[in-house]
């Protein structure tokens, strides 16, 4: 185990030392601060686009920040996220980094467990961040009551990010380069939404966690419906990080 | 008594038989150059030796203990030098050092004596930039310094020296040959001069197999002949004499006769004052004078193209 943490605290340095906590962290900022700013500044924005047209355009409130939040946490946030981690394990294959390492008593499982708490880490921050920045803004601009259930809304986004990661582990470590990593993500991530078509299967498809956070926030009974998602996704990542070790195990270094 | 021994090591990639039911054994106390051409199998073989990478068949056996692939606790006795060694660019040598040393169980003042023992030694006290800033040279060094940190009994270098420029390939053979006595080194490489310099034992790898593994000093009473090197004015000329000294082939002291451009090797057995009158007079008979008329040692590169052929 002291293995691992040695790891873990090479893991934290690489990424404070390589900028990648400090980009992450300006880039969900920046989201956080413009989810509610958007959703503020949209009316007017197309009130002028119009060029003088009247048309009738609802008073923007809380809930449009939150649309807003989780729109940019899931369409962009998370590809930014897996941009950042994409060479996560390949490019310590590619290198050779791990051989000193390796060849000194460093148990292969430990690489995978130090990148998984880390790049966890650097999920919880970066989708945390900005949710208190949206949250605090969302409350200055639209002191409505529209939005009850803020925090219950974002749990299954938390969660969708332990599953997604697992699925850029072992896409990194499968293929030989940074983008072969990338590409098995976007894939993975592409048939889990094509999966959605198929009723029976939605409140087992762990997307559904990052697609029905509007509804949790305006009901909380919503959460209760994706109990089977978020078991499956917690589940399927167990099972992904797993199966990295393993295949990591099997890899000439 | 012997530290590494590999029996009947086979290692194929797809098509490609890279190692041929290899046999080895590496002396305790040795400094072992392994010798091979480009693409020979030595990385292979020390990938096969760490548990980096898994053999198709045969046995491994480090101090006694056998190697398995993955997670080798035969790796607590090497210490391996990569031929290219790769560090994280962001951390400095001191705190890469002492990742190693944790990795290894040392701790505490233990630690920090030995990071600085080592960073001493190999010449790196001062350097408290980044590794990223470092040069190739530099780089070479702290890879060594990461694999003696732990005091190996088997140190592995894969062609160290073959990116350093003369004076850094000079410094880091001199800090091999300085490790004599205290740790057995396996050194591969395809500079036969360093192989005669620091190395009392050698190996030649070709076509996955060990064609042969001994002393330097059987190895050259066995194999090398002595020579004499003749350089004509013309290769014209050259090849007269060659054509002259042919026929004295396999007996009256003449072994073999080789000739390129303006030179000619005639290489000798028994006594050198009789083989060179023999050399001398049959050339002197047709007044073919040479410009200059040498006596050679053999060297490992004889021995080598001997080998391999």
């Amino acid at each position: 185990m002291t293995a691992a943490v040695i790891f873990t605290k090479k893991e934290w340095l690489e990424s404070w030392r390589t900028h990648r906590f400090l980009i992450l962290t300006v880039v969900f900022l920046i989201f956080g601060i413009l989810s509610p700013l958007m959703a503020k500044l949209l009316p007017a924005l197309l009130k002028g686009g119009l060029g003088g047209v009247k048309i009738a355009v609802p008073t923007p409130t809380s809930l449009d920040s939150w649309t807003q939040y989780y729109k940019n946490m899931t369409q962009m946030g998370i590809y930014v996220f897996a941009l950042m981690l994409g060479g996560y394990v390949s490019q310590e294959i590619q290198q050779g980094t791990l051989v000193n390492l390796v060849t000194k008593g460093l148990p292969r499982w430990s690489v995978i467990i130090g990148k998984a708490f880390v790049g966890l880490l650097l999920w919880f921050w970066c989708v945390g961040s900005a949710f208190v920045m949206t949250w605090a803004y969302t409350a200055y601009y639209f002191p409505d009551t529209r939005s009850p259930h803020v925090v219950l809304a974002f749990v299954p986004l938390v969660i969708f990010g332990f599953f997604f990661l697992s699925v850029l582990v072992l896409g990194s470590i499968l293929a030989s380069n940074n983008y072969g990593g990338l590409l098995f993500t976007v894939v993975v991530v592409a048939l889990l939404y094509m999966a959605r078509m198929v009723k029976g299967w939605q409140h087992f498809n762990p997307i559904s966690l990052i697609s029905d956070n509007m509804k949790i926030l305006v009901g909380a009974d919503a959460l209760t419906k994706l109990w089977p998602a978020m078991v499956t996704a917690v589940v399927l990542a167990l099972g992904l990080f797993w199966a990295a070790i393993k295949v990591l195990d099997q890899k000439k270094l | 008594m012997s530290i590494l021994t590999l029996q009947h090591v086979s290692k194929s990639f797809g098509s490609k038989h890279v190692l041929r039911d290899l046999n080895l054994t590496v002396p305790t106390g040795s400094i072992y150059g392994f010798v091979g051409e480009n693409g020979a199998g030595k990385t292979t073989t020390m990938k096969l030796i760490l548990g980096l990478d898994r053999a198709d068949s045969g046995d491994i056996e480090v101090a006694g203990e056998q190697v398995r692939f993955g997670e080798t606790a035969t790796n607590r006795q090497t210490g391996y030098l990569p031929d290219v060694p790769a560090f994280y660019g962001y951390m400095t040598a001191t705190e890469y050092l002492r990742m190693c040393g944790q990795l290894t169980g040392l701790r505490g003042t233990a630690l920090a004596s030995r990071v600085t023992a080592m960073l001493k030694r190999v010449g790196l006290a001062s350097a408290s930039h980044r590794i990223g800033g470092f040069s190739r040279g530099m780089r070479q060094r702290l890879g060594i310094a990461q694999a003696l940190l732990t005091m190996p009994k088997l140190l592995i270098c894969d062609e160290p020296t073959s990116a350093l420029d003369p004076q850094g390939r000079t410094e880091f053979l001199d800090l091999l040959a300085s490790l004599r006595g205290q740790t057995t080194i396996l050194f591969s490489t395809h500079i036969l001069s360093d192989v005669e310099r620091i190395c009392d034992h050698v190996g030649i790898l070709h076509q996955g197999r060990l064609q042969v593994s001994a002393s330097l000093a059987d190895l050259k009473q066995q194999y090398a002949k002595p020579q004499v090197r003749l350089t004509f004015e013309t290769a014209v000329q050259a090849k007269q004499a060659a054509t002259l000294l042919m026929p004295l082939q396999h007996h009256n002291h003449v072994q073999q006769v080789t000739q390129s451009a303006g030179e000619v090797a005639v290489a000798y057995a028994g006594i050198y004052a009789a083989a060179a009158d023999r050399i001398l007079t049959a050339l002197l008979a047709v007044r073919l004078v040479p410009l200059t008329f040498s006596q050679e040692e053999a060297n490992l590169d004889q021995i080598f193209m001997e080998v391999v052929q």
